[in-house]
């Protein structure tokens, strides 16, 4: 019974923020003390899918940026941390993939930035999409170095003596086995690039108003109902990736 | 000679692996290379199954130069000390994965795989999972997906040397037994004395990658460089001991 209450207590704590969250998004004036908002509706919401709508943009083009860059990043990892694994200097090549963790991704746009304003990439979508490259990007090489170990590249080397093309052991064998790693790499650059905000606030200039952009912007002006809003929509897809996760990739281990 | 090998050198860096070695090996014989750790037996294999280039010389086989054939291309099979079942197939996946890959019609490959299966008593353990294997029958798996490609040459990387006593001998007669039924031409590499001997039918002696040959048992046991003459004396001793009641 006691484990119970604590397990009811220890769920209610993790809860009750995204309860508060969701409470927020659909109400209003809420003055103090009064336990609830005053007004419910979900006036805020249905702009979100109408057409124009104050947030819609903004979770449409950071589902877009996060998708890409998830997709790009794993894809490119994947194929640099092999090349890197075989090759005789391996160490110092991943070094380089530390260096934009070494020095925190907000640094690393503040060196970037001066960059971006001459090549005219500052302020874009096109430039946030490169600067988050350039911290999931390393992020995928370092993730998966420790994937192609001796035992791959054996596995790979059997495949050719019984007969296969590189392409052949890349599709048949290679891509199978690392299909879970691969699906994880993508959550997680997903991740990474969904709540970037110093260095798409840095490189953005603000003209790029990705979701968590917004939700600081509505935190600044103090409209706590949209910010609530937003903070909703930025935890969607996360929960969906972990429901997925939950589901797929637990059950294929 | 169907395997010839000649003036093979191989450096990494500064450290020459291979020196000057050469190799005739007839067809359906099987070679046992004895070796300690780090003489290049490795190497010698790799060069001939194409995974690794050597600095000078050269290998043939069947009157064929492989050098210029890539390594998919040679039907030489390279087997390790690990099985390297491939985790996403069945037992009988693997064991059809080279005749998958060359596109043998599907009745052609259940058939040819089922004779295998049979053939190594694994019929049935068809549909389980490499994990559900002990370190012996996935070993078995791994000799039927090399066998079932017929390749012209089996090159084996001391695969008994992750399995206990008891299943070693097992597979060991598994082995000759079938590589003799098949009429397969194969190097063994070893570092075990008594495996060198049961395995083959020629042998030899790699130290400081140079290689040393002998074409029967005799000349084999009895060269002193070899080491085994003062095994055979160590155990020899011991059982005279033991007779005399020490």
């Amino acid at each position: 019974m006691r484990r119970r209450i604590l397990q009811g207590i220890w769920g209610l704590i993790w809860v009750l923020p995204f309860l508060l969250l969701l409470v927020l998004s659909i109400g209003r004036q809420w003055p103090f003390p009064a336990l609830l908002p005053r007004q419910w509706s979900l006036a805020y919401w249905a702009d979100v899918f109408a057409r124009g709508g104050n947030l819609n943009e903004s979770l449409l083009f950071s589902l877009v940026l996060s998708l890409s860059i998830a997709a790009i990043a794993t894809g490119l990892g994947y194929v640099t941390s092999r090349q890197i694994a075989y090759h005789p200097k391996k160490e110092r090549w991943l070094l380089l993939a530390y260096f934009p963790y070494a020095m925190a991704p907000v640094i690393l746009a503040a060196c970037l930035q001066h960059y971006f304003l001459v090549l005219g990439w500052s302020g874009k979508w096109s430039g946030v999409w490169l600067a988050q490259l350039c911290i999931t990007y390393p992020f995928a090489v370092i993730f998966f170095s420790g994937f192609w170990n001796q035992r791959m590249q054996s596995m790979e080397h059997l495949v050719t003596t019984l007969g296969g093309t590189y392409w052949q052991a890349f599709r048949k064998v290679l891509l199978p086995m690392s299909s879970s790693a691969l699906l994880v790499c993508f959550f997680q650059t997903f991740l990474i690039s969904w709540f970037e905000y110093g260095l798409t606030s840095l490189i953005g200039v603000g003209k790029v108003q990705t979701l968590p952009v917004k939700v600081f912007q509505y935190v600044q002006e103090a409209n706590i109902f949209l910010a609530a809003l937003a903070g909703c929509l930025l935890f969607l897809p996360p929960l969906i990736l972990w429901w997925m996760n939950k589901r797929w990739l637990f059950r294929q281990g | 000679m169907f395997l010839q090998i000649r003036n093979i050198t191989k450096s990494f860096g500064t450290e020459q692996v291979l020196q000057d070695l050469s190799l005739d090996l007839e067809a359906r014989r099987m070679c046992s290379i004895l070796g300690r750790s780090g003489s290049g037996k490795t190497t010698l294999l790799k060069i001939i199954a194409g995974l690794e280039g050597a600095d000078r010389g050269s290998v043939w086989l069947d009157s064929q130069p492989l050098d210029p054939v890539p390594a998919h291309a040679r039907n030489v099979v390279y087997l390790y000390q690990e099985a390297l079942l491939f985790p996403h197939l069945n037992v009988s996946e693997n064991v059809a994965f080279g005749l998958r890959l060359r596109r043998e019609a599907g009745r052609q490959v259940e058939k040819k795989v089922g004779q295998m299966l049979e053939e190594l008593e694994l019929t049935a353990h068809a549909r389980k999972r490499p994990d559900q294997l002990s370190g012996g029958q996935r070993q078995r798996v791994a000799f039927g997906r090399a066998l079932i490609v017929q390749p012209r040459l089996l090159l084996l990387d001391e695969p008994f040397g992750a399995l206990d006593t008891e299943t070693r001998q097992t597979m060991q007669s598994l082995l000759k037994r079938i590589c003799g039924e098949h009429g397969i031409t194969a190097l063994f590499v070893t570092h075990d004395l008594k495996e060198a001997i049961r395995m083959g039918d020629v042998f030899g002696w790699m130290q400081g990658g140079r290689l040393k040959t002998y074409p029967g048992l005799d000349g084999f046991l009895n060269d002193s460089e070899t080491g085994i003459q003062d095994e055979i004396a160590f155990w020899k001793s011991l059982y005279d001991d033991h007779e005399k009641g020490l």
